[in-house]
């Protein structure tokens, strides 16, 4: 059932509240299906629903849940590979460019690392259009309000709609 | 051979650790969900449970809450699995009562160790070596150790007659008899000074609970300038109710004294509570060396005594360089329980503190069969 070539665990975060399930990647990984315009919705398998202020206990779960893709602050996955798309994975060419970042988003500061191809220029990583979703890599997430709650992984997808403050370390590694 | 149940919905997962169990000479009990799994463990308790977390109609948590609540499945070693791998949920899971945890995707081979550590050190089918005794401690006051030595006791005490005793061994108004709604007459006061005491004689000062708990009270005056429990008489008291109840819980005072160093020495396990504050965990850090001899005897408690945030367990267990065994979640009810006279865990056996000490219970439980 849960063959890891086909499915993404993963934590949504929308409004105060932690989702957890696995998305059907076959045939999209999954920041292709979160930017992909023809659809608001992503489906989710067996989620798990939890309040953010007690974000370890499940307060429902649901064999299948549909998320509206606008309202989702973030996301978190285990594996890098799984936040990124096929073209940006390790081996690749591209991302060339590393920088530390410190991001807001309602009720979570991210910290992480933001890779791109070129050098830094915030205006184009922050414009919406064809991508919604901004990739944070080994990121942690802390909860504004309750700094011991935090989520880590190797990415964090960001709603870009979201985004507060997107502050950028000074240099690059 | 054990017998090991695992409890997943996930069939392919499922067969393969079956499959890397079996080969291992154990025996399996295999289960598709959480009120099956439930009902299989406790039709025929198991010796260890792997259990999946996110599981349909009821989750992990449920199932390890339902199987800790029952005398017969509440010592029993269990691993949780689950594909949420943040730190909440390894607390969640410790709070629910589970002994091990461990997140998705985990390979075979490591799993199958950690079934292995759990059975060596876990108790028989059924968890009936409640044995023993439990000193819990703390050498900062205000961190709860009555109320969880009482909690314990009452738990401890519904398997059945003369299944728990309760010493509490201030010397300076202790609070067990009060938190029991018993009145505190007689206590260990009248053994003091009194030479070759033997079980008649403290019979004699015991009192009864209708719970079935007995309890040694203090006395409720402090003994000011007077010699109080020594510790050739602890040792002796001790001994005497471990043959005669089949746990003794030791509710010892916020000072190294006599009494107490003789409780650490006789016990099997000594529960050391704290809570996150940093005078706390400074006590817990300091006892740990004053008593390092006794070191392996030491489980560390996490008593939440305040709502809203708490700091991550990771980082009490780092400062004190141990493994927390149990966290009991702060619950608003035990202020009312303090003031009826009535523990959570006989009034209120659902609420949070009464779930997390039945956990806890276990867990110690699985110490004093290790350490005996």
């Amino acid at each position: 059932m849960q063959d890891s070539g086909l499915w993404v665990v993963a934590d949504f975060f929308a409004h105060d509240y932690r989702i957890s399930g696995r998305v059907h990647v076959r045939y999209s990984k999954l920041p292709a299906q979160l930017n992909d315009t023809n659809t608001s919705f992503l489906q989710l398998e067996d989620a798990y629903v939890s309040n953010i202020l007690r974000p370890g206990d499940i307060v429902a779960s649901y064999t299948t849940a549909i998320l509206d893709k606008r309202h989702i602050t973030a996301i978190v996955v285990a594996r890098q590979e799984d936040g990124l798309l096929k073209e940006y994975t390790y081996g690749s060419y591209l991302g060339t460019y590393l920088h530390r970042v410190f991001v807001t988003v309602p009720s979570f500061e991210i910290r992480g690392h933001l890779r791109l191809s070129s050098r830094m220029d915030l205006r184009t990583v922050l414009t919406t259009g064809t991508d919604n979703f901004v990739v944070i890599l080994d990121g942690e997430m802390k909860a504004a309000v309750r700094p011991d709650v935090t989520f880590s992984g190797g990415a964090i997808l960001l709603n870009k709609e979201y985004i507060g403050a997107f502050c950028v370390e000074k240099g690059e590694e | 051979m054990a017998k090991i149940l695992l409890i997943d919905d996930d069939s392919e997962f499922l067969d393969m650790i079956n499959l890397v169990i079996r080969r291992g000479g154990h025996e399996t009990v295999l289960s598709a969900d959480g009120p099956d799994g439930l009902a299989k463990a406790l039709a025929d308790p198991p010796d260890l449970a792997v259990i999946d977390v996110m599981m349909p109609d009821m989750t992990g948590y449920e199932v390890v809450r339902k199987l800790r609540a029952n005398p017969a499945t509440a010592s029993l070693p269990i691993i949780i699995l689950t594909a949420r791998g943040q730190p909440v949920d390894r607390q969640a899971a410790l709070e629910a009562g589970a002994d091990d945890y461990m997140s998705k995707p985990v390979t075979m081979a490591e799993l199958y160790e950690r079934v292995k550590v759990l059975l060596a050190k876990g108790t028989s089918a059924g968890g009936s070596l409640l044995k023993g005794s439990l000193v819990m401690l703390s050498l900062r006051g205000g961190v709860g150790v009555t109320t969880l030595a009482v909690n314990l006791a009452a738990t401890l005490a519904q398997a059945g007659d003369k299944a728990a005793c309760l010493v509490d061994l201030c010397s300076s108004s202790g609070h067990a008899a009060l938190q029991l709604g018993l009145r505190p007459d007689p206590n260990w006061s009248g053994l003091v000074g009194v030479g070759g005491f033997d079980v008649t004689a403290i019979d004699a000062h015991l009192l009864q609970h209708s719970s079935g708990l007995h309890l040694l009270a203090s006395p409720i005056f402090p003994f000011v300038g007077r010699q109080g429990i020594s510790r050739p008489m602890a040792q002796t008291m001790l001994n005497i109710l471990q043959q005669e109840f089949s746990v003794v819980v030791v509710d010892a005072p916020s000072v190294l004294d006599e009494a107490t160093a003789a409780a650490v020495e006789v016990a099997s396990v000594v529960g050391l509570v704290v809570t996150a504050e940093a005078p706390s965990i400074q006590a817990a850090v300091g006892t740990l060396r004053a008593l390092k001899r006794w070191l392996p005897k030491f489980h560390v408690i996490l008593n939440q005594v305040s709502p809203g945030p708490q700091p991550p367990v990771k980082a009490i267990e780092q400062t004190l360089r141990r493994p927390v065994v149990g966290v009991i979640p702060f619950d608003s009810a035990q202020v009312q329980a303090l003031a009826q006279g009535s523990p959570l865990a006989l009034s209120d056996p659902e609420s949070v503190m009464a779930q997390a000490v039945r956990g806890l219970a276990g867990k110690l439980a699985q110490g004093v069969a290790a350490g005996q």
